[in-house]
C-alpha cells in the first residue's frame, strides 16, 4: 500500500505542477503571444492529465476500486472530467483559448482535492454496490460539462465588450451554440446521476427520494438547467442571457459539490 | 364562452406560469435545506428568534410535506398537463408526413448549393426527401421527435404519481430480531426469521458488510424461502421489502444467588435496555456494549471496531432508581449487589431491519425511462426540415433552429 501511495503521490504532484504550468500557459493565450504559447499550454495539459490518470490508476490497484468515493476522490476524478472534457473539446473545435478559463477551473479542483485526506479507506457497506461506478461517472461527466458550459459562458460575456478583432471566441453564435450543447449533454448526464441514485437508494436505504441535501441539491440543480433549457428551446434565449444562466447553474453545481458538503448535514457526506 | 375559457387554459398551461413554478418549487426546497427538517417547534423559536414564527406558519419545518409546498407541486402537475394536452394536437400535425413548415427563415438559410450536392447531403444524413416540381427537394428527419418534450412531460407527470402513491400508500417499520427470532406478518401471511446475524470486517476494523439470514414462512402453504440479505441486497417477499439498516447488541445476563449460587434467571439484555431484579428492587442497566474496548478521550468507554477482540460491558446498577454505582466489566465479571450476582455472560448482536411496502417503485422506474427517453429524443431527435430550391438550402427545426442550422452549414463547409 506504501508503494502505491508513493507512487500516487508523486503522479499527484507531477500533474500539479504541469496543471499549474498549463494554467498559466493557457491565460497566456488571451494575450499577443498567444501563438507563441499555445503549443506549450496544450502539452502541459496533456502531461498533466497523462501523470493525473497515472495517480488515479495506481489508486485504483491500490485500493482495488474505482477513487470515485470521498471527496479527495471525487474532486481527482472531477478534475480529470474537467481537463478531459477541454481537451476533447479542442480536439473536436481547435478554440484552445477556452483552456484559459477551463483551467484555472480544473485547477481550483484540484487544489481542493490535495487539501483532502488522501487515506486510503474500505468502502462503507452502503458504497458496495455496482451502481457507485454508474452513479459518480455520469456525475464526474456531467459536472465536468458543465464547468466547460461555464467557461465558454464567462468568455463569451468577456467578449460582449471587446471589439471583433479583440475577442476571445471569434464567432459568437457558435461559442453561444456550443455553450447549449455542453450544457445540454450535462443535464442529460445529471439526469442520469439523479436517477440511478434514485434507483440506488431504493436498494440501500429502501427510499427512490429522501430529500437529503445533496439530492436535493442536485435537483436544484437540475431545475435551473432545465429552466435554462426551456427559455433556450422555447423562448429563443441565447447569447448572454443564456450565459449568465450557465453560469449560475454551474454555482449551483459547485455548492451541490463542495457547499453541502460543507456546511449542511448529508447522508452523501462521503462525497 | 368559450374563448375566455381558452385563454385561461392557455395561461394555466404558459411557459411563464411553468418557470414562476419551477423557481418557487426550487426556492422552497432550498429552504428546506438551510432550515432543519422536523424539529419540535420550542427548537425553531430559540434558534431563529425573529423567524421561527415564520418557519412554523409557512411549515418550513417540514418543508417537503407542507400544504404550500404540496400545492406548488399540484399547480406544477397542472401546468404540465395542461401543456402537455394543448400541444399533443399540433404535435400529432407536424409529425404528418403532409406537414411541411411554412415559414422558413432566410436566416438560416444556405446558397450557392447544387442539385447534386443537395442530394447527396440528404441522402447520406438519411433524410426523408420529397422532390417537388422545378427541383424543389423537401427533405424532414425525425418526425417523430416532436414528441420528446411530451414524452418527457408525461414522464415527470409518471413520477409525480409514482410519489403520490408513495406518500398514499406506503408504510415502513422497524424490526430488531436476534439470530433466531422472528416477526409475524399478519396481513401478509407469513412469518420472517432471522437464522444468522454477522458482520464481516475489513483489515481496519471497519465492518465490511452486515449480513442477515433470513428464512420467510408461508403461514398457510408452509412454503418456505431463505435467503441472505445486506446491505444494497434487500430481501422481498410478498410485497415487503426487507432492508438492512441498522444492527445492535445485546448483553446475556445472569442473575444468580450470592449464598447458594443457583441461577435465579437469565436472559437477553439490549444494549440502553434494563433488568428489574424485584426482590431487591435492583435495576441493571446495561448502558453499553464494547467489542473492541477502549477508554475514548473524554474518558468514556468507546469500541475501536465491532470486531471482538477485547469485550466489555458498561453496567449501571440502581436501586429504588437511585444510582448505585458504575461498573466497566468483561463477559462473565461478576457485580455482586444486596446478595445477588449479577453477570454478562456474553453478547450477540442482532439485525436491524427496515421494512417497507412501497407499490410505486414500477411506476417510479416507469417515469424514470419515459424521462430519460423524452430528454434524448428531445435534445438529439427533434424534427429536422430542409427546404432546396434554387440553389439555396433553407432550414427549419421549430424548436432548435440555430443549432441545426450550424450543423448543416458544418456539413457542408466539410464537403467543400
Amino acid at each position: 500500500m506504501d508503494m502505491y501511495m508513493t507512487i500516487e503521490n508523486g503522479a499527484f504532484m507531477v500533474a500539479f505542477a504541469f496543471y499549474i504550468i498549463s494554467t498559466l500557459l493557457h491565460l497566456l493565450l488571451v494575450t499577443k503571444i498567444a501563438e507563441k504559447v499555445e503549443k506549450g499550454a496544450l502539452l502541459s495539459a496533456l502531461l498533466g492529465i497523462a501523470s493525473h490518470t497515472v495517480a488515479m490508476v495506481v489508486r485504483t490497484i491500490g485500493a482495488g476500486r474505482l477513487p470515485l468515493s470521498n471527496q479527495y476522490e471525487f474532486a481527482l476524478s472531477f478534475a480529470w472530467g474537467i481537463v478531459l472534457s477541454y481537451l476533447v473539446l479542442y480536439l473536436l473545435y481547435r478554440i484552445s483559448v477556452i483552456g484559459a478559463f477551463v483551467m484555472p477551473l480544473a485547477l481550483l479542483v484540484f487544489g481542493y482535492a490535495s487539501l483532502q485526506s488522501k487515506a486510503v479507506r474500505p468502502l462503507m457497506p452502503a458504497l458496495r454496490s455496482g451502481w457507485l461506478t454508474f452513479h459518480v461517472g455520469t456525475a464526474i461527466l456531467s459536472y465536468g460539462a458543465f464547468a466547460l458550459a461555464c467557461a465558454i459562458s464567462v468568455m463569451y460575456l468577456i467578449d460582449e465588450k471587446r471589439s471583433e478583432d479583440h475577442r476571445l471566441l471569434k464567432d459568437r453564435e457558435a461559442s453561444d451554440i456550443l455553450s447549449y450543447r455542453v450544457i445540454v449533454f450535462g443535464v442529460l448526464m445529471l439526469t442520469l446521476v439523479i436517477i440511478s441514485g434514485s434507483i440506488w437508494a431504493q436498494k440501500a436505504w429502501s427510499r427512490y427520494w429522501a430529500w437529503d441535501p445533496k439530492e436535493t441539491w442536485s435537483l436544484i440543480t437540475w431545475i435551473i438547467y432545465a429552466i435554462y433549457l426551456h427559455l433556450r428551446l422555447r423562448r429563443s434565449w441565447k447569447g448572454r442571457s443564456a450565459a449568465w444562466f450557465s453560469i449560475i447553474g454551474f454555482i449551483s453545481v459547485v455548492f451541490t459539490f463542495v457547499g453541502v458538503n460543507v456546511l449542511l448535514p448529508s447522508i452523501h457526506s462521503y462525497a | 364562452m368559450r374563448r375566455p375559457f381558452s385563454k385561461v387554459l392557455h395561461v394555466v398551461a404558459s411557459l411563464k406560469v411553468a418557470i414562476v413554478l419551477f423557481i418557487l418549487i426550487a426556492l422552497y426546497i432550498v429552504i428546506g435545506t438551510l432550515i432543519p427538517q422536523h424539529g419540535a417547534p420550542q427548537m425553531y423559536l430559540d434558534r431563529y428568534p425573529t423567524l421561527g414564527k415564520l418557519i412554523l406558519t409557512l411549515d418550513l419545518d417540514t418543508s417537503y410535506s407542507s400544504t404550500i409546498f404540496i400545492i406548488l407541486v399540484i399547480l406544477f402537475a397542472i401546468n404540465l398537463t395542461t401543456c402537455t394536452l394543448l400541444s399533443i394536437k399540433g404535435q400529432m400535425r407536424q409529425q404528418r408526413s403532409s406537414f411541411f413548415p411554412v415559414h422558413l427563415s432566410s436566416e438560416y438559410a444556405l446558397t450557392d448549393i447544387t442539385s447534386e450536392e443537395a442530394h447527396a447531403y440528404l441522402s447520406k444524413k438519411r433524410y426523408k426527401v420529397v422532390e417537388e416540381e422545378q427541383g424543389t427537394l423537401k427533405a424532414s428527419k425525425f418526425r417523430w421527435g416532436v414528441f420528446g418534450s411530451t414524452l418527457t412531460h408525461i414522464g415527470l407527470l409518471v413520477l409525480f404519481l409514482g410519489g403520490t402513491i408513495t406518500q398514499c400508500l406506503s408504510t415502513e417499520t422497524m424490526v430488531n430480531l436476534m439470530p433466531g427470532q422472528s416477526r409475524m406478518f399478519q396481513e401478509q401471511g407469513f412469518v420472517l426469521r432471522v437464522d444468522d446475524f454477522h458482520m464481516t470486517f475489513e483489515d481496519d476494523g471497519s465492518v465490511k458488510q452486515y449480513i442477515s439470514d433470513v428464512t420467510a414462512t408461508d403461514i398457510a402453504t408452509g412454503e418456505t424461502r431463505s435467503d441472505q440479505m445486506w446491505v444494497n441486497k434487500p430481501f422481498r417477499y410478498k410485497n415487503l421489502g426487507f432492508y438492512q439498516a441498522s444492527f445492535g447488541w445485546t448483553g446475556h445476563l445472569h442473575v444468580a444467588d450470592q449464598e447458594s449460587k443457583e441461577l435465579l434467571t437469565h436472559g437477553d439484555v439490549r444494549a440502553g435496555g434494563t433488568y428489574f431484579h424485584e426482590d431487591t428492587h435492583t435495576t441493571v442497566y446495561l448502558y453499553g456494549y464494547y467489542p473492541e474496548f477502549a477508554i475514548g478521550h473524554g474518558q468514556q468507554p468507546i469500541s475501536l471496531s465491532n470486531r471482538e477482540i477485547n469485550p466489555h460491558f458498561a453496567v449501571v446498577l440502581y436501586e429504588f432508581n437511585n444510582p448505585v454505582d458504575t461498573y466497566i466489566v468483561e463477559p462473565g465479571d461478576e457485580i455482586t449487589h444486596n446478595g445477588i450476582v449479577y453477570s454478562f455472560t456474553h453478547a450477540t448482536a442482532y439485525t436491524g431491519l427496515l421494512v417497507r411496502s412501497d407499490p410505486s417503485f414500477p411506476v417510479i422506474l416507469a417515469s424514470f425511462i419515459i424521462i430519460l427517453l423524452g430528454m434524448f429524443v428531445s435534445f438529439y431527435c427533434y424534427p429536422r426540415f430542409i427546404l432546396y430550391s434554387e440553389g439555396k438550402i433553407i432550414t427549419s427545426s421549430r424548436r432548435n433552429e440555430w443549432v441545426f442550422f450550424h450543423s448543416v452549414k458544418k456539413g457542408f463547409s466539410d464537403r467543400s
